[in-house]
């Protein structure tokens, strides 16, 4: 009964993609819309398959997958630190939170005719700015986890003497984990977008946002929709294994609990 | 006394929030008298100044941003509403949840930016493709958190409003829409703050106006006065947007913390 309900849910959720396609083929084939504008669902897919069996799409992959890394380092590793300085030191809070609120107000992109101003249109700007977008959603995490660590827990720490690194890695860090964590994830999405923005604003040779660009220049528009769907599926997978290894690690302090 | 000890920490904490841009500020010049970088990349604070006045009096300033507010108003109504509606009916209808929920959360993987150049083919480079872009923008954080808050509307709430036999219009008003009101103005302020990101990166993307084609211009004429004083203006607008925002937020939902006040005595 159970079982039948779940593929029930699981049936209505797909019956609308579904339907769309059927629409999409129908527009288009019943001539409403020309294939120029709208290529068929048979197109895009033969585009995909060709661009998966060609190694150029790989390389576009990888590209843009070493930027979002670079970035993304660079970005939560800073953004968690800061964020842990501000959350463990008040006097650190009330020096840097209000600038750090000021600055963040800037909308993300706009920061790209400065950066490459600074550095040029070569790969360190782009990453720059996936660097930018990582950071915020880390730190603010980072910063409110540590700071809503309960009382209970550190004075337990105090009574065993915990203090300085041996107090931030036993008690601290732990129990901002799931905070930091949800930081991180967020870091990723924002990273993703902020790469394909740079990929299309700074020019570049490369990339998923450039080949969905290129498809444009060229009014292929196969390739724009390929390029949409890989990125899309590209961010799913990335969120999908975080996930997992978040999953992973949460399983693994569970079982030390219990322990 | 503990009032006059209170505005001393106060005072205090502004002080200690007054140290970061002080010595931002003391770099910066320094870094320009010291001629540590080339005045081509950094221009001084006061001729930043100038330049802000000087966009200001020229008028340029005011078409720009007149120019960026428009599209950002036009957008984040077209997205924020209909995300918001769909977000209610997708809240109050399991079936409409279950039938419309898989896809935009699927949809929500693509990174927005890679829809920017389907949309120019198919709308062309005027307005219009930046007000759907901008929509796009707009329409996620409104669905996810206008879903959110009415979905989790309190049980007790929905069964004193069928004792009151509320029903249809009535039902909304009074239960629904107050009830999610929270969830909504994130919403509202998640929406506006990417809509104000997406005009943004689609003026520098192609435009003849607008804050980011401001910028965009005048990083390819090397132009990094207009740069810097066009990220302030983004900058300044983005906080009051935000700001605004806020005192909103605090004016609506005054009943909720007084109800919790009251609840606690």
């Amino acid at each position: 009964m159970k079982r039948t309900e779940k593929i029930k849910i699981k049936l209505i959720g797909i019956a609308l993609p579904i339907l769309l396609l059927i629409l999409w083929q129908y527009v288009v084939s019943a001539g409403f819309v020309s294939h120029h504008i709208l290529p068929l669902p048979g197109q895009v897919l033969t585009t995909l398959v060709r661009l998966f069996t060609e190694e150029k799409l790989i390389l576009h992959i990888a590209i843009s997958l070493r930027r979002v890394i670079y970035g993304l380092l660079i970005g939560t590793a800073s953004g968690f630190l800061f964020g842990l300085l501000m959350g463990l030191s008040r006097t650190a809070e009330k020096i840097f939170a209000p600038t750090f609120h000021t600055v963040r107000q800037v909308p993300l992109i706009g920061w790209i005719p400065l950066i490459v101003m600074w550095f040029g249109m070569n790969e360190l700007p782009r990453i720059l700015i996936v660097a930018i977008g990582a950071f915020y959603p880390t730190t603010l995490n980072t910063f409110s986890g540590v700071r809503d660590v309960p009382r209970r827990y550190k004075e337990l720490a105090a009574v065993y003497g915990y203090k300085g690194f041996k107090l931030i890695r036993r008690v601290i860090l732990p129990s901002a984990f799931p905070s930091i964590i949800t930081g991180f994830t967020l870091s990723l999405g924002m990273s993703w977008v902020l790469l394909i923005a740079a990929e299309l604003l700074i020019e570049t040779i490369a990339g998923i946002g450039k080949l969905i660009d290129v498809g444009r220049d060229t009014f292929n528009m196969e390739l724009v929709v390929a390029g949409i769907l890989i990125s899309g599926l590209l961010g799913f997978t990335m969120t999908k294994i975080v996930e997992k290894l978040v999953q992973a690690v949460q399983k693994g302090r569970v079982f030390e609990q219990e322990l | 006394m503990i009032k006059n000890s209170l505005k001393k920490l106060e005072l205090k904490d502004k002080l200690l929030a007054l140290i970061v841009p002080l010595l931002l500020l003391a770099a910066w010049q320094s870094a320009v008298s010291l001629e540590l970088c080339s005045p081509l990349l950094l221009i001084p604070p006061l001729t930043l100044l100038d330049t802000l006045l000087y966009l200001a009096d020229s008028g340029e300033l005011t078409i720009n941003i007149i120019a960026s507010l428009n599209r950002v108003l036009v957008g984040f109504l077209i997205g924020g509403l209909s995300g918001f509606l769909l977000g209610l009916f997708m809240g109050l209808s399991p079936f409409l949840d279950r039938f419309a929920g898989p896809l935009i959360k699927a949809s929500k993987q693509v990174p927005q930016f890679a829809l920017m150049p389907l949309i120019i083919l198919w709308f062309g480079v005027d307005e219009l493709a930046k007000y759907v872009f901008i929509a796009i923008g707009a329409f996620y954080p409104m669905v996810f958190n206008t879903y959110q808050g009415v979905s989790t509307v309190s049980k007790r709430y929905r069964e004193l409003a069928r004792v009151f036999d509320y029903r249809g219009a009535r039902f909304l008003t009074k239960v629904i829409l107050p009830s999610a009101m929270p969830s909504i103005i994130t919403g509202v302020r998640h929406s506006l703050g990417l809509s104000w990101m997406f005009v943004v990166g689609a003026e520098i993307f192609g435009a003849d106006t607008g804050l980011g084609y401001m910028m965009a211009a005048a990083r390819n004429m090397f132009q990094i006065d207009i740069v810097m004083a066009g990220l302030v203006v983004i900058g300044a607008i983005g906080f009051s947007i935000n700001f605004i925002l806020q005192v909103i937020e605090k004016r609506l939902l005054v009943w909720r913390f007084s109800s919790d006040q009251g609840a606690s005595k």
